[in-house]
């Protein structure tokens, strides 16, 4: 991951703890360092993307790279999806969707939202495990834009 | 008034029965008077045939006495023609009415008395006119004279007006006996025709009343059909979103219960990560006597693996039962996509694929029957077949060389039947339900599987709108029997009118 002036920050919004601890581990075990923001919900976590007025301006000039659960108790990832996809400010950061459901018309559905990478978490730990790893080797070589 | 159709039948019949008798009444009277007509008018004619035979022989009696007069008054032998004329007809007259009132005594009699009295007129007039020719023509006038003459006349006269008054009595009898009659006849055709009438209305109110009734009652039985037809579309949707709610509900289950089972695997990974560190570090302290740490050793590298082992073997027989959960609600979740179908062909298919293992149990697979063509979904159908041919390879018979049979037939209401046949080893019979369930298995556990395959081929003959059945004995084989119907489309139209929705979650309601 670039390490340029202002370090990439991980929006890692996921409601189950151990979910969120085990993709923590395991994106660190593929060497990536950077700053991972928990979320357990998704009001926070568009409160803390767009800021409390919903415009998009707190995240200007910041990098942000988010993974997305679909399943959460307030709201779906898709509308999070849909708001940062159309958000001026947060548009191109990207967004990788991980979550559980492989079903084929919700994975159309993220992708028509712009969502940048769908991924369905392995039931198998070890494929987890590895798929997370894996994810953390690809954030380590991608570049994330700065939002405006 | 309500009206059976019985009572329907009965009045209409009665009404029949009762307006044929009318007609027959009116028929009968009306010929029986158009006789009683016919002999009083025959009878009207004698009698005024009599009549005018009596008149006439008055009338010649008359034109005789007057030319006997004229001729005795004159001498002119030219009054005598009249005279002459009607004594010669007089007798044929007298003998004309003799024949005609002959079986009349009534009448007959008192005729006798007048044909003699106009005998004696007759001789009386021939002696007279006899005498005045001869010359003797005052004997003539005196025998005149004694008025025995006029006498005879005047009782003969007296006798016509009688017998004549009689005939026209007679007459007058029989013509006010024909205006009864007439006036009979009019009154029983009224009554008659009446009573049709009456009969006919009385009938054709019972039919219209009938027809009323049973358009009514149509009507009724439109309405309750159409109640009906909704009920059944009402149910039929119940049960709809009934099976949808389980599916989802299996989805949901199951998509929830993987969350924390990947977390328990995870942390049961991290564990053993740390154990592993700690057991490193076990071995390198010689611990000596203490108790302690021979307890933290024997804690480390017995205790906790062994503890770690059985969370993970549960956790992924866990993981295995869920996975088959999911399968099945996935395959109640899949958009089947009906495509024309060789059956022949598909099977030919899923023979192929077991033909290794088969000819590795030095087996043989038989393909009977017509195949009909169908429509239905191709990848259930592989599925479906595939199971159990792989069912009959893997639970075969352990003696005996593997036969499998595939019969196919066609069946009416438009169904095709499939029989996989096998002589293997065959299902008890108090399994024969209990192997379509879920992880439900049966005989020997001798063969690796979770119990999913005959629960998912039930899952999915039913989805194609079909039914398996099995017949089996232990020892014997089994015959798996699936019914389908030949044209899956249109059991999805049938389904379609009731739009059908996907059971997966949708992304509002997942109630978490």
């Amino acid at each position: 991951m670039n390490r340029n002036a202002r370090p990439v920050q991980i929006v890692m919004i996921e409601d189950d703890e151990g979910h969120a601890r085990l993709i923590e581990k395991n994106i660190r075990r593929a060497g990536v360092s950077n700053e991972i923001l928990p979320f357990a919900n998704g009001t926070e976590a568009l409160a803390f993307l767009l800021g409390p007025d919903g415009s998009g301006e707190v995240s200007s000039g910041r990098q942000l790279l988010i993974l997305l659960d679909l399943n959460l108790p307030d709201m779906t990832g898709i509308d999070i999806l849909e708001k940062l996809k159309l958000n001026q400010h947060t548009k191109r950061s990207p967004v990788v969707v991980l979550t559980t459901t492989d079903d084929a018309r919700e994975i159309q559905r993220c992708y028509d939202l712009g969502a940048n990478v769908y991924i369905t978490k392995p039931v198998n730990y070890e494929n987890f495990a590895n798929a997370i790893r894996q994810l953390g080797l690809f954030f380590a070589v991608m570049q994330v834009p700065e939002a405006d | 008034m309500p009206l059976s159709k019985i009572a329907l039948i009965r009045t209409t019949a009665a009404a029949f029965i009762v307006g044929l008798a009318a007609l027959l009444a009116i028929v009968a009277t009306t010929v029986w008077l158009v006789g009683e007509t016919q002999t009083y008018t025959e009878l009207s004619i004698q009698v005024r045939q009599q009549r005018a035979a009596l008149v006439d022989l008055r009338s010649l009696m008359q034109d005789a006495e007057t030319g006997q007069r004229g001729y005795m008054l004159t001498g002119d032998e030219d009054y005598l023609a009249p005279y002459d004329e009607a004594t010669g007809r007089i007798a044929t007259r007298v003998v004309d009415i003799r024949r005609m009132l002959a079986g009349d005594p009534d009448r007959g009699r008192p005729f006798d008395q007048l044909a003699e009295l106009v005998a004696a007129k007759v001789a009386e007039m021939q002696q007279t006119v006899a005498l005045y020719r001869a010359g003797r023509r005052d004997e003539a006038l005196a025998m005149v004279r004694t008025g025995r003459g006029r006498e005879l006349m005047d009782e003969a006269r007296d006798l016509f007006d009688q017998l004549i008054d009689a005939t026209e009595q007679r007459i007058y009898t029989h013509v006010s006996d024909q205006q009864k009659t007439i006036t009979a006849l009019f009154w029983t055709t009224l009554l008659g025709a009446l009573v049709i009438v009456v009969v006919v209305a009385g009938a054709a109110w019972a039919i219209v009343a009938y027809t009323r009734q049973l358009v009514t009652a149509q009507r009724e039985v439109e309405v309750l059909n159409a109640g009906l037809e909704e009920r059944v579309a009402e149910r039929t949707a119940e049960l709809g979103r009934a099976n949808e709610e389980i599916q989802r509900f299996a989805y949901i289950v199951t998509h929830d219960l993987r969350a924390p089972l990947v977390n328990i695997m995870g942390f049961t990974s991290e564990l053993e990560t740390s154990l592993a560190t700690i057991r490193d570090y076990m071995e390198t302290v010689e611990g000596g006597d203490d108790v302690a740490t021979a307890d933290a050793k024997v804690a480390a590298v017995e205790d906790a693996p062994e503890a770690i082992g059985f969370i993970r073997s549960s956790t992924r027989k866990m993981d295995g039962l869920i996975n088959a959960i999911l399968k099945l609600s996935r395959e109640g979740r899949r958009t089947l996509k009906p495509e024309p179908i060789d059956l022949r062909q598909l099977l030919e298919t899923a023979v192929a694929n077991v033909q290794h293992q088969v000819a590795e149990a030095g087996g043989e697979v038989t393909i009977e029957g017509v195949a009909p063509p169908m429509v239905s979904d191709r990848l259930a159908l592989e599925q479906i077949f595939g199971n159990l041919l792989d069912n009959a390879v893997k639970y075969r018979h352990p003696v005996r060389p593997l036969e499998i049979t595939l019969r196919t037939r066609q069946e009416p209401a438009q169904r095709v039947v499939v029989e996989v046949s096998d002589n293997g080893r065959g299902i008890a019979p108090q399994d024969h339900e209990r192997v379509f369930d879920l992880f439900r298995r049966s005989g020997a556990q001798d063969q690796p599987g979770e119990g999913i395959g005959l629960a998912h081929v039930r899952a999915m003959v039913r989805n194609l709108g079909g039914e398996i059945t099995l017949v089996s004995a232990l020892d014997e084989g089994t015959t798996m029997r699936i019914v389908l119907p030949r044209n899956l489309r249109k059991l999805i139209g049938a389904e379609n009118r009731e739009p059908k929705r996907q059971a997966g979650p949708d992304r509002d309601d997942r109630g978490r």
